[in-house]
């Protein structure tokens, strides 16, 4: 399973990481971060179509690169590092798991293509008002119309929702039964964007009243493939929680380095450097379960609930940990706008509470393990 | 002819059938004790490659004894432990003299004095000293956490012969014969109230200056050969224990691999308290986590021979280990309360592991000098002040060099 990456893999993990710290340095990631739409579409373009990262999983059938979760997670730490600002987890690991493995190759065929070439951004309107990450968190209806159906409901933190032209909705038909629907921007689509914590990642508040909608997989099959895409979603966040955790780190390093009181470098005081050892631990460890997590989703999917929930359990502590005391380290400094271990310190709130905590997923690790 | 048949020449004249003293004396004789040691006494100086090709010769045959370089840490820990400093600074003469035993099963046991009381985190502070007197040194002081300590033929000692120079280079390295007057093995007790461990008393004990390894002075440098074959037996330890007591099983360890924990609160009824199941989650994942992160050393170990990450699985460890055993004990309630392997077998042995857990988190460089290293080492990170820097020795503070735990 730890099969280190392959010489393919670990050139298009360097091709990657060029990429990213080019792209998404501090500057650009502070100017995107103060726009409403939260991305360069320049950027977005580039990366579908130079390097075909939002096509990596999507089948060559598709207008995609036929490649797996190894390549897309390694891809996710380098954008974690840099806190890329675009609409990648919403449109690829979020509306586009949902999209294919809804097991509809209607849609995959109709919707795909757009998300492999960059012209289509994609979002998953879940969970519902109550904020449930279970079943009880599908709150939309969808109602008969003739031959079509037509969707309502809200879902009031849809990531990347501002910015989305279609949307992936679960919503329960008139029986009760979870089905999911493809929704395009427009009649009956309401997207309002959030004042958010974490100004890297947008956050909408989406309504739909009467939207016209398109049945996506089997009607009243749609909780299982959610479930699903939740824990293809956990991987690819944790991938990310585990390239911000190392890049926090490698923040406080630096600092401790060149930070002078009492006469010599802060990094040579045991009490801090006893805290970088710890937060190299949590660190290793994120990207030990992220590996993990990446290497069940692509090759032992028997594995992949418990996988997902573990690392997203652990990943998202490491992330919080590693960017709490890169704050920590920084002093004064660190409370400042102009340094930005905030940033880093927001994300990782932030994707806290993204997909549920960690004791949600780690209660679902113990469901999952038979408990 | 090459080696591999000459080899099997030579098995099929010399083997009898017979593992017995003379059978491995003409082993080492003939160089297939140890044949891609440097040419020497019981080496060819071949490659490992030709080695292998030896010992399957020697395997087909049913033929002990041979190519034990090649043998994992723990089949010859004492032949890892020594003969890494003797290839490295020893004389031919000492090669002869001190591995020859251990390759013909005239000797398999030793046991390290290395820690003493006024020196455990900070070994070069070491106080034990050796004084030459003619062709011999006088050894005086107290070595602690000596294992088979009894049992030993020679132990691996380090003692001070120089004084007014800086802590290590004053150090010396010696094999240490240990059925001698003048060293007294006295059995320490420890918080489980047994005794796995000994202080050794030397008090006016001899070792011939012909055991002095690598020169007066030059012991930090031999003992840090020595330290690096343990470290490398400890480290085949993790690997093997990787992937956890479960591993065999038939379900994965993503699934097993807190069997135990599950087990324990199943058996205290309180497996569906979320509390309960918080913490076997913590410990599940924190233990995954690390034998993950091991495995991935390993990648990188034989990808490119080292690796960073092999320095966190230890400290790591603590926190999983003394998790466990501080959840499965309050799982037990008053049971626990009894520590007493007569009447209560398992309740006995969750109290002894609550108290073992510290074996891990202080013996081997506790958790604390584990981050001094791993944040230069690793990360970086600039040493802190170092008062006994470039002074000498008998000019630093030490602490007191004996102190009885008997």
């Amino acid at each position: 399973m730890f099969a280190p990456l392959t010489a393919d893999q670990q050139e298009f993990q360097a091709l990657v990481r060029d990429f990213m710290t080019r792209k998404s340095t501090e500057a650009e990631v502070r100017r995107l971060m103060e726009t409403e739409e939260g991305y360069d579409p320049e950027v977005w373009r580039r990366m579908a179509e130079e390097l075909g990262l939002q096509g990596l999983v999507i089948g060559e059938e598709h207008g995609g690169q036929g490649a797996g979760w190894i390549e897309l997670g390694v891809v996710l730490e380098e954008m974690g590092r840099v806190l890329l600002c675009a609409p990648f987890l919403s449109t690829v690991v979020l509306a586009g798991s949902a999209i294919l493995e809804a097991g509809d190759p209607d849609a995959a065929a109709a919707r795909l293509p757009g998300i492999a070439r960059g012209q289509t951004i994609a979002a998953l309107a879940f969970p519902g008002e109550n904020g449930r990450w279970d079943a009880a968190g599908v709150t939309a209806r969808a109602v008969r119309d003739g031959d079509g159906r037509r969707i309502s409901g809200a879902a009031p933190a849809t990531i990347d929702g501002h910015v989305a032209d279609v949307f992936v909705v679960p919503a329960r038909g008139e029986d009760g039964a979870i089905s999911l629907f493809l929704v395009d921007r427009g009649d009956g689509v309401q997207t309002r964007p959030l004042r958010t914590l974490d100004l890297t990642r947008k956050v909408a508040d989406v309504t739909f009243a009467g939207a016209p909608a398109q049945p996506l997989g089997e009607p009243g099959a749609g909780w299982p493939v959610l479930e699903r895409v939740l824990a293809l979603a956990a991987v690819g966040l944790a991938a990310e929680q585990a390239g911000g955790a190392r890049a926090a780190l490698e923040m406080s390093v630096a600092y401790l380095k060149e930070r002078v009181q009492f006469g010599q470098p802060i990094g040579a005081f045991q009490a801090l450097k006893h805290m970088a050892a710890d937060v190299l631990v949590e660190v290793e460890s994120a990207s030990s379960a992220a590996a993990y997590a990446r290497w069940a989703a692509a090759e032992a999917r028997e594995e992949l609930p418990a996988a997902a929930a573990l690392a997203a359990a652990f990943c998202t502590e490491a992330f919080v940990t590693a960017a709490h005391q890169n704050i920590q380290f920084h002093g004064g400094m660190g409370f400042t706008w102009e340094v930005p271990a905030h940033l880093y310190f927001k994300r990782a709130r932030a994707d806290e509470i993204l997909l549920g905590d960690a004791q949600h997923h780690r209660e679902l690790l113990a469901r999952r393990l038979g408990l | 002819m090459g080696v591999e048949e000459t080899a099997r020449a030579w098995v099929a004249e010399h083997w009898k059938g017979v593992d017995d003293p003379a059978w491995r004396r003409s082993v080492y004789a003939a160089g297939y004790a140890t044949p891609s040691w440097p040419a020497g006494p019981g080496a060819l100086g071949c490659s490992r490659t030709e080695s292998e090709a030896i010992r399957a010769v020697f395997a087909d045959a049913g033929a002990p004894g041979a190519c034990r370089e090649l043998a994992p840490f723990n089949e010859d820990p004492w032949l890892n432990l020594i003969g890494g400093p003797i290839l490295a600074f020893g004389t031919d003469d000492q090669r002869e003299r001190v591995l020859g035993p251990l390759l013909t099963g005239e000797v398999d046991q030793g046991c390290l004095l290395y820690s003493e009381p006024g020196a455990g985190s900070d070994l070069a502070a070491l106080q034990t000293r050796a004084d030459l007197d003619g062709d011999e040194y006088v050894v005086n002081g107290q070595k602690v956490w000596t294992s088979g300590g009894h049992e030993a033929s020679f132990g691996l000692l380090v003692a001070r012969t120089d004084w007014d120079v800086p802590k290590h280079a004053g150090i010396s390295f010696f094999v240490f014969p240990m059925h001698q007057p003048g060293v007294e093995v006295r059995p320490i007790r420890q918080i489980t109230g047994g005794s796995r461990f000994s202080e050794v008393f030397l008090t006016n004990a001899r070792v011939p200056a012909a055991n002095l390894i690598g020169g007066a002075g030059n012991g930090w440098k031999v003992l840090q050969v020595a330290l690096a074959a343990e470290r490398r037996g400890m480290g085949e330890l993790v690997l093997d224990s990787a992937g956890g007591p479960t591993a065999t099983e038939r379900r994965p360890p993503l699934f097993s691999r807190s069997d135990d924990l599950v087990a324990a609160a199943r058996d205290a009824g309180r497996l569906d308290d979320p509390v309960v199941r918080d913490e076997i989650m913590k410990l599940h994942i924190w233990r995954l986590v690390n034998d993950w992160t091991a495995a991935r050393a390993i990648a990188e170990l034989r990808a490119s021979g080292s690796s960073s990450l092999a320095s966190l699985g230890k400290l790591a460890n603590s926190r999983i280990l003394h998790g466990s055993a501080a959840l499965r004990f309050r799982l037990l309630g008053t049971r626990a309360l009894q520590y007493d392997e007569a009447a209560d077998p398992e309740g006995h042995q969750v109290d002894h592991d609550v108290m073992m857990a510290f074996i891990n988190s202080i013996g081997g460089g506790s958790d604390q000098i584990q981050r001094n290293i791993i944040s230069e080492r690793v990360l970086g990170l600039p040493k802190g002040p170092e008062p006994d820097k470039g002074v000498p020795f008998n000019d630093v503070l030490k602490s007191d060099a004996t102190r009885s735990l008997g």
